[in-house]
């Protein structure tokens, strides 16, 4: 295979290309085996990772009309490879990054400092409809609020970007894992050739990391993890995070609590549960605080986690701090908690509830990416080049109706990496999600979920939206 | 160990073991479409429908006993219902999709070997159709279906750790396994003292399903005598698929759990009275309805220590639980 067909733009950073076409010195390797390997061989260690992924039944499940379509979330075989310098810049920033948010989170849940040292307006916060006044005077063990992260990095000419924190219930480290595995045993000779960092041991930090979380005098806790249950579209994840803990895979149903703390139900009887690594949304964890029809949640959950008697992980309320137009303050804050410059530059924003980037967005639609603030997952999302005069036309009145829902961005030259389409390599816009963990002190695995856009031309690398996923390499030297 | 998770493995055993059964059942009346007489055949169905407590579609099995062409169609459809209806809850397919699907959601108490073993069974033999196996031989089928199923026992043996988590997987498959011989038994004796043709072919037959055949000929000679073949697959212990084998085995392994807050010792003496009862020695030469009533006896314990062990270990007041 070649790069002969393979076209460069020069407004797209490409992760393994120079401009002039010749490799990157960390991706020389792969560069030379690509020379070495046919289109075949190639084809055939595609077929090799996609058909580990079925045997596995590394899958997430469709269901409707009565039918349950298990998928598997395409994976492109070739491997995006970081130099062992980037790696150090990102893992700075993103430890950084987690520090200021978590102290965000103790001060907006506390002191307000920042509110009224005016660094971030009180609207801002308090009308974040992730802000949840429940939590107020909560103190969780080392002041960690947010204890698993995966923040959403792009590339550009320009470096490294945070497009977004997602700080509540971040999903996708087992399919980090999952394409090593399938990956390194499809490629082994140039695994081993190219000395890449581990990334399967993050099982052991994730442990770690909830274990200095447990409430205190209690040496050896119970660790669950509480997942809504195996028509979750990531119970897969659930399932795989509870094995490699070493932990019960609990639903809500199997939770009570009883004076205060939270028991779960065994086949010996009730047993004490000291941490909750959860994956509930906020809003279905506790009927008795938040959404009453929730059967997900644990009546009285939120009680015990206030009295200290059981920790959840991530808190609730975290979600104020990954709020899309909150993150437009997030440099700011870093600058404010640690005294120190951001390491990762932030996507300029645009909040639409400031009369003056409203007008700037409204006269620009047609060259910004527009957002919902309160939606994930690539949905409610406009990208103005793409969209026709209708859609633009029917977005504006909405941001005319409700402008604090909105925020826009300058449309990002997101980097491509090659990757393996109908036999062929092509340019494929990809993103980074590293995972980040945060008790007593702050872990990072090196790697991360890569995701990719597989339509030719397409931004949106969501799996839910035609995205698709490669491992990442990070290189030892 | 959690408790919804030992009813999934408990669940899982008891689906995986049914799949196994059924495909014993349906190998054996495959083979008799072959060269069999009408009659075998149909008295093979009826058998098959009883064990399962089922009514079959359409009409009842040999209205058209002398036409040989209806028999072999209306063996298509009825293999079709038995095997992959959707809505039939016992169906092979049902049991199996189930069994993969509670092992779906205990992959965390399972070893990764007995997960792959299931998935690529599933990914091989889950999607066939009733069309895609009769064509060619479709003993071949259950056959297939039923050495996964035994292959996927033996990576339980050599893989699970032997926790409670393993013991309640254990007594779903004995407790199902008791269940099933059983309905069988109870289906054939009805079948046969309806049907005074029934001989020695039926009885053999029999003896194939439970892989028993081999071992009374070995024992006892070519004669087939009904009495000996009852006493092989009830109260031999040494035939790994005997009636009193699996009873014995769930009783041991309900006293080897650690006790639950619920009715425990219910639960215990259910067990123990099922092991005792199934290897009473009969006073004299019991008739065959003698056999059929401590039959009905055993599958009425066998459904009591179903739901005591549920009440005991899963489905128990938590009011009055203790806490650990």
């Amino acid at each position: 295979m070649d790069f002969s067909d393979y076209r460069l733009e020069a407004e797209f950073y490409d992760e393994v290309l120079r401009p002039d076409g010749t490799p990157r010195p960390h991706c020389r390797t792969l560069h030379d085996a690509l020379a070495e390997t046919s289109a075949a061989e190639l084809g055939e260690v595609q077929e090799r990772v996609t058909r580990s992924f079925l045997n596995e039944g590394i899958t997430f499940t469709v269901y409707g009309d009565g039918e349950a379509d298990e998928r598997i979330i395409p994976i492109d075989c070739l491997p995006r490879i970081l130099a062992a310098a980037e790696w150090r810049e990102l893992e700075a920033g993103l430890a950084q990054r987690i520090l200021a948010l978590n102290r965000f989170l103790c001060d907006v849940y506390g002191e307000c400092r920042a509110i009224s040292d005016g660094v971030i307006p009180e609207e801002m916060v308090r009308g974040c409809p992730q802000y949840r006044s429940e939590m107020r005077g909560v103190s969780p063990p080392h002041g960690t609020w947010v204890a698993i992260c995966g923040t959403d990095v792009v590339r550009t000419n320009d470096g490294f970007i945070v497009l977004e924190d997602n700080l509540r219930v971040p999903s996708g480290v087992s399919y980090m894992i999952a394409n090593r595995k399938a990956v390194k045993s499809s490629l082994r000779r140039l695994y081993r050739r190219c000395r890449v960092r581990e990334v399967e041991h993050y099982g052991n930090l994730l442990l770690a990391t909830l274990r200095e979380l447990a409430p205190p005098n209690r040496p050896d806790p119970c660790i669950a993890l509480l997942t809504p249950g195996v028509w979750n579209a990531a119970f897969y994840e659930h399932m795989f995070l509870a094995r490699e803990l070493g932990a019960e895979l609990v639903e809500g149903r199997d939770l009570l609590t009883r004076n205060g703390f939270v028991y779960m139900r065994t086949t010996e009887g009730l047993r004490r549960v000291d941490v909750i690594y959860r994956r509930v949304d906020d809003d279905f964890l506790d009927p008795q605080v938040f959404r009453s029809d929730s059967l997900l949640g644990v009546p009285g959950l939120l009680q015990a986690h206030r009295l200290g008697n059981v920790t959840l992980a991530n808190a609730p309320g975290t979600g104020v701090a990954d709020d899309k137009s909150v993150y437009a303050w997030v440099p700011d804050l870093i600058r404010y908690y640690l005294s120190e410059e951001p390491i990762l530059a932030n996507v300029p924003t645009r909040i639409c509830r400031r009369p003056e980037d409203l007008e700037y967005t409204l006269d620009n639609l047609d060259s910004l990416i527009v957002k919902r603030v309160g939606e994930a997952g690539g949905y409610g999302m406009l990208v103005g080049p793409r969209a026709t005069p209708a859609e633009r036309e029917a977005y504006a009145a909405a941001m005319r109706a409700n402008p604090a829902d909105f925020i826009s961005q300058e449309i990002l030259s997101l980097s491509r990496a090659p990757c393996l389409i109908d036999g062929r390599l092509e340019p494929r816009h990809v993103d980074l999600r590293p995972f980040v963990l945060r008790g007593r002190e702050t872990r990072i695995v090196p790697g991360a979920f890569c995701r990719v856009a597989l339509r030719r031309g397409s931004l949106v690398v969501n799996s839910s939206q035609g995205g698709g996923g490669k491992d990442v390499w990070v290189l030892e030297s | 160990m959690l408790a919804r998770s030992a009813e999934g493995l408990y669940w899982l055993g008891r689906h995986i073991e049914r799949t196994e059964d059924l495909c014993r059942l349906l190998r054996e009346q495959m083979g008799a479409l072959v060269d069999r007489p009408v009659r075998e055949i149909n008295f093979g169905w009826r058998r098959i429908y009883d064990t399962l407590h089922r009514r079959p579609p359409g009409p009842a099995v040999g209205v058209a006993e002398s036409d040989d062409d209806y028999a072999l169609a209306d063996s298509y459809t009825l293999a079709d219902d038995v095997t992959f209806e959707r809505a039939n809850p016992g169906s092979v397919l049902n049991s199996f999709s189930n069994g993969r699907e509670n092992a779906r959601q205990m992959r965390h108490c399972i070893s990764g070997e007995m997960w792959t073993c299931l998935n690529l069974a599933w990914l091989r033999l889950g999607t066939r159709r009733i069309e895609d196996i009769w064509k060619a031989a479709p003993e071949s089928y259950y056959a297939e279906l039923a050495r996964e199923m035994n292959l996927f026992a033996g990576v339980v043996d050599t893989t699970l750790y032997r926790d409670d988590g393993w013991r309640f997987l254990q007594l779903g498959r004995l407790v199902e396994r008791a269940q099933f011989t059983i309905a069988l038994l109870l289906a054939h004796l009805e079948g046969v003292g309806a049907n005074p043709e029934a001989g020695d072919r039926e009885w053999a037959s029999l003896l194939w399903i439970c892989q028993a055949f081999d071992t009374y000929k070995g024992r006892y000679g070519v004669e087939i005598r009904p009495a000996r073949v009852l006493d092989l697959l009830v109260e031999d212990p040494r035939l790994p698929r005997s009636l009193c084998t699996a009873i014995d085995a769930a009783a041991a392994t309900l006293g080897a759990l650690a006790l639950g807050p619920g009715p425990c010792g219910a639960a215990r003496r259910c067990a123990g009275d099922l092991a005792s009862n199934v290897n009473q020695p009969w006073p004299s030469a019991p008739s065959l309805p003698d056999r059929a009533a401590r039959l009905r006896r055993l599958d009425g314990d066998c459904r009591a220590l179903h739901d005591l062990v549920m009440a005991a270990h899963v489905g128990y007041d938590t009011d009055g639980a203790p806490v650990r």
